[in-house]
């Protein structure tokens, strides 16, 4: 212990001491009155004292408590302080992962009780009492100033340079934890962006300063004392550097949480339709558990707000290393297979037993994850013909995105200027697109082509017409023919059509005179043709001829992509929640997953909004009233557009806290001591105590209690 | 303990004496452990034979005896002359002394107005009763309250019976002031000279006497008088109400005694208290006088109806 100002308490003693005794020595002014008798008084003072003034002195409470008192005050004088090897006037700055990890609820042994982002709030807390304060009665020494950042994938300053302790108090208390992953790098840059430059100083031959100007690299000032409180869950950690001041590191690692502790979370979910079937949806769901042990935990599918399958998935036991004791996750994972061809919001739950057990799953927050699975993609379609009526009438009926029938005029003039890109499938009816300046006719993209002969490359050669008749042989299996029969199907004439060797043109559909119907494919074009008029036939009366439009427009167009492009509906927790919607968009909020409501965002010129960062898991709307897009959910008039904001991060899920952290230049150990050395100002415990004693002697004159 | 600071001063009868009061002791009359021979013929029996009407005994006559006496029956049956003797009803003194110094006007209730109320209560019972009733205040003044008397007496009346002599008797103890000091032995010395007949007497005091109470005492045992002490002492003296560093002043000699009020300290009072009351007993016991303490708080009747007659003083 040290002490503040010992000089001020000796003199207060050396006077205040004494006097109290002489004041106890010197007879009181006694209060005078009259008594019948004095005779039992006088015999009864004889008795009880030998005229001793010392023993007098020995048998007074009230003086023993009054210096009690005094002595507590003198003490409280004297700025009594626990020892410290801080320096005076440092800065520190307070870095304090907010990420997801954070949430383990393995802040203290004693699992459940607290997660490790109030612990890390706590131990903060802790750091910032322990900072040096201005003394009272000396106005030389310097107090300590710290600055408070809270990071998850972003940074945020929540307090600048301050030595107001009740202020950086209030700050940390304020900071609220999140579900995203953690990047220190712009923590780091932030703080480091508060220092001075460094000036460098050109000086002449006299040693005059000629020229100086700044670095913008090199830091110049005081040092900054970094204090890390985190699991050490850090992805880009060694983007920080640490510096040497007086043999001691700049950069202090508390570690908070237990490396041992086991978490199953979700680390990928992703969903898929089939190729063939695009209403196959395969949800595929990752898991990763940092369990010693093996563990079987079920994995519960929830579309819509109702149960859909429950499926356990068994995970093996993660490896540990046996010197350092850090966990390598094991992983396992499950997949869910529907028929839905809609969009749908899939959710998927792990149910851990971590509610009831913090032992087996200190992390709750990485057991859920949702998913919004786009319906199957509708296509772009565009019908280049020349006035076929069965065609065009029965792709009218089908659901498109758009629809559009074209000359072979305009056709010619899109090639041109790039226009076709926008459809799905186009559909040449009697009408083969001209060459062009390389001897292409089919560019890239997907194709339907009736009652052409598509020439090779992508096509087949002609050997003249065909006598026609029935099919006698399809494949079944293929998806434009799976659903239809072609039994009835019936050829007035169909060319003759001869596949090349080597070609990549397969036969789907056989007449005695050969392939009638035929499918082509490499990198850039697929095309399905039918190179018999259909005027010639019964097929467009036959319901199969419907049926094989749309599973052509189904197969080639919907299908040409198989993964569901859910990558724009999908918010890692930390990014911003950016979308472009219809430009008529009014009104526009984003309803977050705790029911509130956002500000109303106002869209820029070409209709982007942006929201966030957004720091919670969950499920987001964005709502606006105007037009809606294809894919987004109108209700009362309001259209609604559904993003997931999912943690999945195998670095988070990891939850065993890091005992080391690699920086750019050193290995830094975390500080095993929680307890820092703190200066301790003791002087409002001795007041205290003075205070508490005068109550105790103001009793004991009441009571009458004396010794 | 402390001096009142506005005592009681009674002025009239009915402050010394309530008719609840007087209706309670009517029945009660002033009793000795010996029947005492007085001067007037009183309703008292008396060792004496004399001349009631009550037959007690025989005696042969003797030459002088009164003729009216001779028991002529016995005369003609025996030819002798006997005497016929009869209980002899005689009146008895009853003397109260009671303290009028300074430390009698101290307490809460009042000791002196206490003491007054007492000796009105016994001096009534003695005046209904024919008894001859004396009262002498004790209390050293500065010049000679009596004519021929002595300084440290303060008051005095005498020779009162019977039951209109009740207003005298009030007047006397409400003329009387507690003030100054006593000189005890002094003044019991005179009260032994100057009392006449036998009977009972009660002191009224506290007891409280620097010089002590012993000599004085002693003179006043004897010459046929039963002597009761009655020592009057407030509730405040018998547990102290002060506190704090006080400077305690004597009323009647102004002596000093800075004290500081503590548990031991009190604890000290009371034991010197009770020993100096029980010194005050043993002394009297010893001397056949009957001491009683009794603190001002109690109820009057409850000391005469109670404890009194307990104690041999009324019946």
């Amino acid at each position: 212990m040290t002490w503040a100002t010992p000089m001020l308490a000796a003199i207060v003693a050396a006077i205040a001491i004494p006097a109290l005794v002489i004041l106890y020595f010197l007879k009181l002014r006694r209060i005078p009155r009259e008594v019948s008798s004095t005779l039992l008084w006088k015999k009864a003072i004889q008795d009880l004292q030998a005229n001793a003034p010392f023993q007098r002195l020995r048998k007074n409470l009230l003086l023993f408590l009054q210096l009690i008192v005094l002595g507590l005050i003198i003490f409280g004088l004297a700025q009594p302080r626990s020892a410290s090897s801080v320096s005076s006037g440092q800065k520190f700055i307070l870095m304090i992962d907010r990420s997801a990890s954070m949430a383990s609820v393995d802040g203290q042994t004693d699992l459940g009780k607290q997660t490790r982002f109030e612990e890390a709030k706590k131990q903060a807390i802790e750091l910032v009492q322990s900072m040096r304060e201005p003394s009272m009665f000396s106005q030389g020494e310097k107090a300590d100033e710290a600055m408070i950042i809270a990071f998850d994938a972003n940074a945020e300053i929540i307090t600048s340079f301050t030595s107001d302790q009740s202020e950086l108090i209030n700050s940390i208390n304020s900071i609220t934890q999140s579900d995203a992953p953690s990047s220190i790098a712009e923590a780091y840059r932030l703080a480091q962006a508060q220092r001075p430059k460094r000036i460098v100083n050109a000086t002449n031959e006299a040693g005059e300063i000629t020229e100086s100007h700044e670095l913008d690299e090199l830091k110049g000032g005081e040092p900054y004392f970094f204090h890390l409180f985190s699991d050490g869950r850090v992805s880009d950690i060694d983007s920080v550097r640490a510096e040497e001041v007086d043999a001691q590191t700049t950069f202090e690692y508390h570690a908070i949480g237990s490396q041992s502790s086991n978490n199953i979370g979700l680390v990928a979910l992703r969903s898929e339709r089939d190729y063939d079937t695009p209403s196959k949806l395969s949800i595929f769901v990752a898991v990763q558990s940092t369990d010693s042990i093996e563990r079987t935990i079920d994995a519960e599918l929830i579309i819509d707000g109702s149960t859909r399958s429950v499926r356990s998935i068994d995970l093996p036991a993660a490896t540990i290393d046996e010197t350092t004791g850090q966990r390598t996750p094991a992983s396992g994972g499950v997949i869910f297979e529907l028929d839905e061809p809609n969009g749908i919001i899939a959710r998927v739950r792990l149910d851990t037993n971590g509610n009831e057990n913090p032992e087996a799953d200190v992390l709750l927050s990485d057991n859920e994850a949702t998913l919004v699975v786009p319906p199957a993609k509708q296509a772009a379609v565009a019908l280049i013909s020349t006035g076929n009526l069965f065609v065009g009438s029965a792709i009218q009926g089908m659901p498109l995105s758009r629809f559009d029938t074209i000359t072979p005029a305009q056709y010619e003039e899109n090639r041109v200027s790039g226009e076709n890109d926008v459809y799905d499938l186009i559909i040449l009816d009697g009408y083969l697109p001209k060459k062009d300046e390389f001897g292409s006719i089919l560019d890239p993209g997907r194709y339907l082509i009736l009652g052409e002969v598509v020439p090779p490359p992508y096509g087949v050669v002609d050997k003249g017409v065909g006598s026609g008749g029935s099919i006698i042989d399809w494949r079944r299996t293929h998806p434009v023919l799976r659903d239809l029969t072609l039994d009835a199907l019936l050829l007035a004439e169909n060319p003759i059509v001869e596949i090349p060797e080597d070609s990549g043109v397969i036969s789907l559909a056989e007449t005695a005179s050969g392939p009638v119907i035929l499918e082509t494919s490499d990198a850039d074009v697929r095309a399905i043709m039918v190179p018999f008029e259909l005027t010639k036939t019964n097929w467009p009366f036959d319901v199969s001829f419907v049926v094989f439009l749309a599973s052509t427009v189904d197969y080639l167009a919907t299908g040409s992509t198989v993964a569901v492009d859910q990558n724009e509906r999908q918010i890692v927790p930390g990014n911003v929640l950016s979308d472009r919607i219809p430009a008529d968009a009014s009104g526009v909020r984003v309803l977050l997953p705790d029911g509130s409501r956002s500000e109303e965002l106002i869209p820029t010129a070409d209709g982007r909004v942006v929201y966030g960062p957004i720091t919670n898991a969950g499920l987001y709307r964005l709502r606006w009233r105007g037009t809606s897009a294809p894919t987004d959910v109108v209700e009362d008039g309001t259209n609604y557009r559904t993003f997931a904001a999912n943690l999945l991060d195998p670095t988070e899920s990891n939850v065993s806290t890091q005992s080391t952290i690699a920086l750019a230049n050193q290995i830094v150990t975390a500080d095993s001591s929680t307890q820092r050395k703190r200066i301790k100002d003791w002087w409002p415990y001795f007041l205290m105590g003075a205070l508490l004693i005068l109550l105790f002697e103001w009793w004991v004159y009441n009571k009458k209690m004396y010794l | 303990m402390l001096r009142s600071e506005n005592p009681t001063r009674p002025t009239t009868i009915d402050e010394l004496l309530s008719s609840q009061l007087i209706a309670k002791i009517s029945q009660l009359d002033v009793s000795s452990k010996k029947i005492f021979a007085g001067k007037l013929k009183g309703e008292r029996r008396s060792k004496k034979r004399g001349e009631s009407v009550e037959f007690a005994d025989h005696r042969p006559y003797a030459t002088g005896d009164d003729l009216r006496h001779i028991d002529w029956n016995i005369y003609a049956r025996l030819d002798r002359f006997f005497m016929k003797l009869f209980m002899e009803e005689e009146d008895l003194s009853l003397h109260i002394v009671i303290d009028a110094s300074a430390s009698s006007d101290c307490g809460e209730p009042n000791k002196f107005y206490y003491m007054q109320q007492v000796a009105m209560a016994m001096g009534y019972i003695g005046l209904i009763n024919l008894n001859r009733v004396a009262v002498t205040a004790v209390g050293l003044r500065d010049e000679l309250v009596i004519p021929g008397g002595d300084k440290s007496i303060a008051g005095n009346i005498r020779d009162l019976r019977g039951r209109r002599r009740t207003h005298d008797l009030a007047r006397f103890l409400c003329s009387i002031e507690p003030e100054g000091s006593t000189d005890f032995a002094q003044a019991c010395k005179r009260i032994a000279m100057t009392r006449r007949g036998k009977g009972v007497m009660i002191v009224l005091s506290d007891f409280l006497m620097k010089e002590g109470y012993e000599t004085g005492l002693r003179m006043l045992v004897g010459r046929g008088y039963d002597v009761f002490a009655i020592q009057t002492l407030s509730p405040q003296e018998v547990e102290p109400d002060i506190a704090g560093d006080l400077q305690l002043r004597d009323v009647e000699d102004g002596d000093m005694a800075e004290v500081t009020i503590s548990a031991p300290l009190l604890k000290k009072y009371k034991e010197n208290l009770a020993a100096y009351c029980q010194g005050l007993r043993d002394f009297c016991a010893r001397r056949e006088i009957t001491a009683l303490t009794i603190q001002t708080d109690t109820p009057i009747d409850t000391l005469l109806l109670d404890y009194l007659r307990k104690r041999g003083v009324l019946r």
